[in-house]
């Protein structure tokens, strides 16, 4: 236990001087919390997957979109290697938030059955709609996933 | 809005301290992570591929030197549709054995074309350096997703040398399965060949005729060709993926090679029989020789294994194929390739390729002129009984575009043995085999725009 | 007629075994390599089944499909 504490500190410690509030960690439970209200999309990618180099472009583009209605878009990139991921990123940059899954440990959790996918959270806190693989001739079913997740409860 | 990593919220998520370490990984991850910055001219997906070789083949003591360009250009579309249309073009020059034997005397042939004679050394294996030809090949495939876990592919071939037309036809699908970790395919091709032999096709079994005399000539002719094939794809680990197919193939039609005779020789002696007539004046065959004669049908099965296996960054790539047909042909192939990066976007790639045919029931050396004329009979060495070997290297370098270059170099070679039984009289003195020695030479370059 | 079946029946076999095989999606960062594709390089294989088939009586044996990254 006295290693777990020691770590929430360091952690709080680290959140304080990345400039950012300290958060109250309920015990043991991960949360997201942080983007209660908001939805969140997580989207899992990798250097290697070539049909995220189409996804990129667009996820700027909801981005750009719908950051003002709530939106956060995170991507869970799984590579092995971190400079394979910073390679892509100089090619195809985001303007999104990047977390490194290392480990995996998201994607295992989501339960990712193919690359790349996109998880859309919403407002509630609850998995709205998942998808595999990221086609061109989709994407209005994509933009209409998230809005949807916006507009709910929403009057 | 750099932030710390999040994972899943809902309800009941076990107190550890694995999950506290990896939001610390995370924490630290992200403060590496890409802050938002104006909008770069993302690099635009490549849309087209070309491939581009320069071949070089060439078969020592006079015989077949082949030089090729071929390409394969590649235009991409949304959503993983492509099509690929292939060009071929090659010039053949050099000399074929025609099938008949070495004899201790200077011997002369009629062309193909029934048009001229040749003659040969004593002591040489006659070759027929008619063959100077170029030849055109073309393919075009249109690939694209079939279903969320389909592949479909359909395409066309046709290639054209002066005296062969082929076309063809086919279509292949992939499923995958287990998280796309099993690939089943099936595939089909199916093609009809013309041959427009110099001179006409002769009727099997017929002697070779005096120049000027094409009698025993029957025009044009045409085979059709089905191959099947069914495969299974796997991914064992992270690191290894392997293959195993099954192909069947079904040849109809006219199966003979129009060119080739064999030597029809005496029962003790095993020596040439000489011509009956006297040599006219334009020429014709120092001896008697007849034409060979295949049955009008083939069926071949194979069995083809591969896997790729990825030793920190070096690939090991192993092949075996097993082939058995109603020709009483059994072959084993086995095919190496080890690829060794060295430096940025270089390799070295050693391969080693082992093959073993036993020959065709129908395979003779030479007709025995005291024993009625087989069935079937062809004294071409391709389908006789031999071991091949090909060793060669491959260096592959990235230019400065960040394309990429290769240039390999082969030799081939291959040995063969007469039956045993086969060897009358004076022919088991001899090299009866032609031995083939090659070498290969191949430079590519591959870009995308 | 036996050795006709065998094959048929080894790819079955082949195939019950393999559910339980493979990689995680995520994990499929080697194979997505191009030198880790069953065909690497379709131009030399082109050639040499073009080589090997005027010089040999057996041909072909390659399939179409599977490994690489599984994406989309």
């Amino acid at each position: 236990m006295k290693t777990g504490t020691g770590l929430r500190v360091l952690f709080a410690a680290l959140l304080v001087f990345a400039g950012q509030g300290v958060m109250a960690e309920p015990t043991g439970t991960l949360e997201l919390d942080r983007y209660e209200s908001q939805v969140v999309v997580l989207d899992f990618w990798a250097s290697w997957c070539v049909p995220c180099r189409r996804s990129f472009p667009w996820l700027n583009a909801m981005h750009e979109k719908y950051t003002g209605q709530g939106l956060v878009i995170i991507g869970v990139n799984v590579d092995n290697d971190p400079e394979a991921a910073a390679a892509f990123l100089k090619d195809y940059p985001a303007q999104f938030q990047i977390h490194y899954d290392t480990g995996a440990t998201l994607a295992r959790e989501y339960g990712i059955q193919g690359m790349p996918s996109s998880v859309v959270i919403g407002r509630d806190g609850e998995i709205k709609e998942t998808h595999i693989g990221f086609k061109m001739k989709r994407q209005d079913e994509y933009e209409a996933a998230i809005l949807a997740a916006l507009n709910e409860g929403v009057e | 809005m750099a932030d710390v990593g999040v994972t899943k919220m809902t309800k009941s998520h076990r107190k550890n301290d694995r999950s506290v370490s990896a939001t610390l990984a995370a924490a630290t991850c992200a403060l590496l992570g890409t802050g938002a910055s104006a909008p770069v001219d993302a690099q635009e997906e490549p849309k087209w591929d070309f491939n581009t070789s320069f071949l070089y083949y060439g078969e020592d003591e006079n015989r077949v030197q082949d030089a090729s360009l071929k390409s394969i250009i590649r235009r991409l579309f949304a959503d993983d549709k492509s099509l690929s249309i292939g060009v071929t073009v090659d010039t053949l020059t050099g000399a074929t054995p025609s099938g008949a034997i070495r004899q201790d005397v200077a011997q002369t042939f009629t062309r193909p074309s029934g048009n001229a004679a040749y003659s040969v050394p004593a002591g040489e294996l006659p070759l027929d350096d008619t063959f100077k030809d170029t030849r055109v090949a073309l393919t075009a495939n249109w690939t694209q997703p079939a279903g969320e876990k389909g592949l479909l592919s359909v395409g066309m071939s046709a290639s054209k040398e002066y005296d062969y037309l082929h076309t063809g036809l086919n279509a292949n699908y992939a499923h995958d399965f287990n998280n796309r970790n099993t690939t089943l395919s099936a595939g089909i091709a199916v093609a009809r060949d013309s041959i427009e032999p110099v001179g006409g096709a002769p009727t099997p079994f017929t002697p070779m005729l005096d120049v000027g005399d094409v009698s025993n000539r029957n025009g044009d002719q045409d085979k059709d060709v089905l191959d099947v094939i069914f495969g299974v794809s796997q991914v064992i680990s992270r690191d290894l993926v392997m293959q195993v197919n099954y192909s069947y193939s079904m040849s109809d039609g006219y199966l003979n090679n129009p060119y080739k005779v064999l030597s029809l020789v005496d029962g003790v002696t095993g020596d040439t029989l000489p011509r009956t007539t006297p040599l006219p004046p334009d020429g014709g065959p120092s001896g008697q020789f007849l034409f060979e004669g295949r049955p009008d049908e083939r069926t071949q099965h194979s069995l083809y294994t591969q896997a790729k296996y990825n030793m920190n960054g070096k690939v090991l790539d192993v092949s075996y194929r097993y082939m058995t047909d109603d020709w009483e042909i059994d072959s084993h192939t086995m095919d190496v390739r080890y690829r060794w990066p060295i430096g940025a976007g270089s390799y070295l790639e050693p391969h080693l390729r082992f093959y073993t045919q036993s020959e065709a029931e129908f395979y003779r050396l030479s007709l025995d002129s005291s024993q009625p004329l087989p069935q079937f009979a062809s004294s071409d060495y391709r389908l006789g009984n031999f071991d091949a070997i090909t060793a060669g290297l491959k260096y592959g370098w990235k230019t400065r575009n960040g394309n990429d270059m290769s240039l390999r170099v082969e030799w081939y070679t291959q040995s063969g043995t007469v039956p045993a039984g086969q060897l009358i009289g004076n022919q088991a003195g001899r090299d009866n085999y032609p031995d083939l020695n090659a070498l290969i030479v191949q430079f590519s370059y591959r870009f995308s725009q | 007629m036996k050795t006709k079946l065998l094959p048929a029946v080894l790819l079955v076999a082949l195939c019950a075994g393999c559910s339980s095989m493979g990689v995680e999606p995520w994990d499929r960062d080697v194979l997505a390599r191009e030198d880790m594709q069953l065909v690497t390089d379709p131009l030399e294989a082109a050639t040499d089944d073009h080589i090997y088939f005027s010089k040999e009586a057996s041909s072909g044996g390659r399939g179409f499909g599977g490994g690489g990254c599984g994406c989309n």
